[in-house]
C-alpha cells in the first residue's frame, strides 16, 4: 500500500442531528428520524456506487432504531463496511431522560458520567450486534476516556480523537458559542500517549493502545489562520467557506491531492479522512447553500475518491483495517511531516509541519523559516478535561509559540510576539529574517529530517549578505537544530547573527500569569516579574527558561564560537520571555539547538 | 410590528463572514430587509448575494486546478478548472 492514499470514510446514522434537536417538536420527531436516515442512506449509496467501503459509526440514538441497525448489518455483509460505535450523536430522547442534560460532548462530562455513558453505549451496541466494536470516536477524545475504553473494551483499536486546530478560531467563527477547544494536536493519524491524547506515544509503555485518527483532513495552511471549519475534506465545510463558483469547487480536489502528495515526505504513506454528519446534508439546505448543491458536492467528492481508486492511487479502508496497517508501518519515533503549499489563496506561502513524541512545530518560509507554532509534547502535560477538572471545556494542548494568537514578528507600537527567528546585524543596521520570503526543500538522511531554505539576500549598510537557513531534527531527540550560514564572500566585513526565541505559554490568545517562569544561564536566574530584566553571558551559551505551568524547560544552545547569550523577561504590555544567542562572524555559520525537556 | 424571522434560505451576515464570523441574518418583514444582530449590516437579498460573491476575493485559486506540486521550492503549476 506504499504510495497509495489511504482513505477512511465514516458515516453515522445520527437520527436526531444537532441542528434540529432543539427545534423539533414531539410531533416532528418521527419525520426528522426518517429524514436523517435518508441522509445516511444517501451517503452510503454515494460511497458504494463508487466502489468505496465505509465505517458506519452507530450513534446512541441509532441503536434504538431497528432500521438503522438492519442497514448497518446489510452493508457490512454486502460491502464490507465496518460497524463501529460513535460517541457523537448522543442527544436523543432516551439519553436526555437518562442523563438529564443537554451536554453532548463526551470529553466535557465528569469522569463518572464518561464511564457511565461509555458503558451504556457499548453495552447497547453489544446487545444489538453481539460483539464489541473495533473503532469508536468523537470530535475529541481525552486520555481518561481513551484509557477507560481501552481497559473495559480492549477490542477497540482505532478512534477519531481530534479535529485539527479546532480551538479559539472555531469558537470565534461560531459567534463565541461553540466550545470545542482542542488545538495543538496532530493533523494525521497517530498513536496517542496514555497521559495526554494529543501527544504521540513515546514507547510501548506510553501507548494508549489505539490508533487515533483526526476528524477530517484539514488544510495545514488555511486552518492555521482562518476558520478551520471551512478548509477540510468535508464538502459542505468548503461550501460553508464559500470556496466555490458556479457550483464548482476544485479546491476540494486540490486539498485531497495535496494530502496524497504528502507521501513524498512520509516514506510513501499518505492518508485522508472524510466524515460528514447528516446535518450537513439537510434537505432544507445549510445557510445559503440549497440541498442540491450540498448533495452534488458529496457525490462529486465520492466520485473523485472512486476514480483515484480506479487509477490505483487510493486504497479505501475501514478504520479497523487502517489501524492494523498503521501499526505495521509506524514506529513510535517516526515523525509525521508536511511541507505544505498554499492551494487556496494563490500565494507562494509554504509551511513545514513536524510532529513526533517530542514536539509539534511549524516553520513559515514566507517568513524566512520562522517558527510560528511550537507545542512541547515532551512535557506530556497530564491535562484533564471535563466537569470536575480545571479545564471544563478547554482541551487544547498548550503552545510555547503561536504567532497568530500571540503575534509574531509584527506588533503594534511596542513589545514583541511569540516567534523563533533570526536577526542579522551589521554596523548600526539590522534585519529580521521574518522579512525574507522564501521556500524550502525537504530531505531525509538516515534518521535526520532536514529542511533547507532557498538563499535569501539581506542588504545592510550597502553590504549584501546571502543567508541560508537549515533545520534538522534527529528522530527521538527533543531538539531542533538551526544553522544560519553565510553563502557569499563578505570581503572581510564582520556581521552578527542573532538567533532568538520569544515564547510564552497558553491555549488561547491571552497570556496567563508568567510569575512561575524562571529564566537562567548557568546558576544565575531571574524569577519572572515583568521588569524587563535580563541575564547575559559571554561564556555560557545555553540560556534557558523553566515554565512550570506547562512542565517544560526550554534551552537555546549556541555553538562554541558564540559571543553572547541572553535570557530576558518581558513587561506587562509584552508578556513573554526571550532567549537569544549572538555570534560575530565574517564567514561560516551559526548553529543553535532548541532543546525541550520535561520539567516537573 | 411583528417579530423578525429567518428567510427561506438561512443567510449569514456577509459583513461578519469576512471577519470569520458565521452569524445568521434575521428578516424584518416591515423594512423588507435582512439585518445582523451583531454588527450593523442590513440589506435585501440581492445585496447579501452580491456581498457573498465579493467575500470570495481572497481565494485566489478558487477556480484553479493544481496540475503539479512541482519541486518543493517551486511554485504550483495550475490551470483554470475545466470540470463541471
Amino acid at each position: 500500500m506504499k504510495d497509495k492514499l489511504l482513505l477512511n470514510i465514516i458515516h453515522r446514522p445520527e437520527l436526531m442531528p444537532e441542528y434540529s434537536i432543539n427545534s423539533t417538536g414531539e410531533s416532528n420527531i418521527k419525520k426528522v428520524i426518517s429524514e436523517s436516515l435518508d441522509i445516511f442512506k444517501f451517503q452510503q449509496e454515494c460511497a458504494h456506487k463508487n466502489g468505496l467501503k465505509t465505517t458506519i459509526q452507530m450513534t446512541y440514538a441509532s441503536l434504538f432504531n431497528d432500521e438503522a441497525i438492519q442497514l448497518a448489518k446489510e452493508h457490512h455483509e454486502k460491502y464490507g463496511d465496518e460497524i463501529a460505535l460513535s460517541l457523537l450523536g448522543l442527544p436523543c430522547k432516551q439519553f436526555k431522560e437518562k442523563y438529564k442534560t443537554d451536554d453532548f460532548c463526551i470529553w466535557m462530562f465528569s469522569k463518572e458520567d464518561k464511564m457511565a455513558i461509555v458503558d451504556d453505549v457499548f453495552a447497547l451496541f453489544y446487545q444489538k450486534f453481539g460483539f464489541y466494536p473495533s473503532s469508536t470516536g468523537s470530535y475529541f477524545l481525552d486520555s481518561f476516556t481513551i484509557n477507560y475504553i481501552k481497559e473495559k473494551y480492549p477490542s477497540v483499536i482505532c478512534a477519531i480523537a481530534t479535529c485539527w486546530e479546532e480551538g479559539p478560531k472555531a469558537y470565534r467563527t461560531c459567534n463565541n458559542s461553540w466550545y470545542t477547544f482542542f488545538d495543538g494536536g496532530p493533523w494525521n493519524p497517530w498513536i496517542p500517549s496514555k497521559i495526554n491524547s494529543h501527544c504521540p506515544a513515546v514507547n510501548e509503555l506510553d501507548d494508549a493502545g489505539i490508533v487515533a485518527v483526526p476528524h477530517l483532513s484539514r488544510d495545514l495552511l488555511a486552518c492555521f489562520d482562518g476558520n478551520g471549519s471551512n478548509f477540510g475534506t468535508h464538502p459542505q465545510n468548503v461550501i460553508r467557506g464559500m470556496i466555490y463558483y458556479d457550483n464548482k469547487y476544485p479546491y476540494l480536489f486540490n486539498l485531497i491531492d495535496q494530502y496524497y502528495h504528502l507521501r513524498k515526505y512520509n516514506e510513501g504513506y499518505s492518508y485522508n479522512m472524510m466524515f460528514v454528519g447528516p446535518g450537513w446534508l439537510n434537505k432544507k439546505g445549510r445557510w445559503e447553500a440549497p440541498y442540491e448543491l450540498l448533495a452534488k458536492s458529496y457525490e462529486d467528492v465520492m466520485l473523485y475518491y472512486g476514480n483515484l481508486k480506479k487509477e490505483n492511487k487510493l486504497v479505501d479502508q475501514t478504520m479497523e483495517e487502517f489501524a492494523k496497517y498503521y501499526r505495521l508501518i509506524k514506529k513510535y519515533k517516526t515523525p509525521e511531516v508536511a511541507l505544505w503549499k498554499d492551494i487556496l489563496y494563490g500565494s507562494n506561502k509554504q509551511y513545514f509541519w513536524y510532529i513526533d513524541p517530542s514536539f509539534r512545530f511549524c516553520l513559515d518560509f514566507n517568513q524566512g523559516g520562522a517558527m510560528i507554532d511550537l507545542r512541547p509534547y515532551v512535557a506530556k502535560i497530564p491535562q484533564e478535561v471535563g466537569i470536575g477538572t480545571k479545564n471544563v471545556y478547554d482541551a487544547s494542548y498548550p503552545y510555547l509559540v503561536q504567532a497568530n494568537y500571540r503575534a509574531g514578528f509584527f506588533t503594534h507600537y511596542a513589545g514583541e510576539g511569540t516567534i523563533k527567528s533570526c536577526r542579522i546585524h551589521y554596523k548600526n543596521e539590522s534585519v529580521d529574517l521574518c522579512l525574507t520570503r522564501t521556500m524550502a526543500k525537504y530531505q531525509k538522511v538516515d534518521d535526520c529530517t532536514i529542511v533547507e531554505s532557498d538563499v535569501v539576500d539581506i542588504v545592510l549598510a550597502g553590504l549584501v549578505i546571502k543567508i541560508k537557513s537549515t533545520f534538522k531534527v534527529y528522530e527521538g531527540k527533543p531538539e531542533i537544530i538551526t544553522i544560519r550560514s553565510i553563502e557569499n564572500d563578505l570581503n572581510g566585513e564582520e556581521i552578527i547573527i542573532e538567533e532568538y526565541i520569544n515564547a510564552g505559554f497558553g491555549t488561547t490568545e491571552y497570556q496567563s500569569d508568567l510569575s512561575n517562569v524562571v529564566l537562567g544561564i548557568g546558576d544565575e536566574t531571574i524569577n519572572y516579574s515583568y521588569k524587563d530584566r535580563s541575564i547575559a553571558s559571554e561564556e555560557n551559551f545555553s540560556p534557558y527558561a523553566i515554565i512550570p505551568d506547562v512542565n517544560t524547560k526550554i534551552t537555546l544552545i549556541g555553538d562554541t564560537h558564540c559571543h553572547l547569550a541572553k535570557a530576558k523577561e518581558g513587561i506587562a504590555f509584552s508578556p513573554l520571555f526571550t532567549l537569544s544567542i549572538k555570534k560575530k562572524l565574517k564567514k561560516g555559520y551559526l548553529e543553535t539547538c532548541l532543546n525541550l525537556q520535561k520539567a516537573n | 410590528m411583528s417579530q423578525s424571522t429567518k428567510g427561506k434560505l438561512n443567510y449569514r451576515c456577509p459583513s461578519c463572514f469576512i471577519r470569520d464570523i458565521d452569524i445568521d441574518l434575521f428578516y424584518d418583514a416591515d423594512q423588507e430587509e435582512f439585518y445582523c444582530l451583531r454588527c450593523s449590516f442590513h440589506g435585501d437579498e440581492n445585496r447579501v448575494l452580491q456581498l457573498n460573491e465579493q467575500a470570495k476575493f481572497r481565494y485566489g485559486l478558487i477556480n484553479k486546478r493544481i496540475l503539479s506540486f512541482n519541486e518543493d521550492n517551486d511554485a504550483l503549476e495550475v490551470e483554470i478548472y475545466k470540470g463541471k
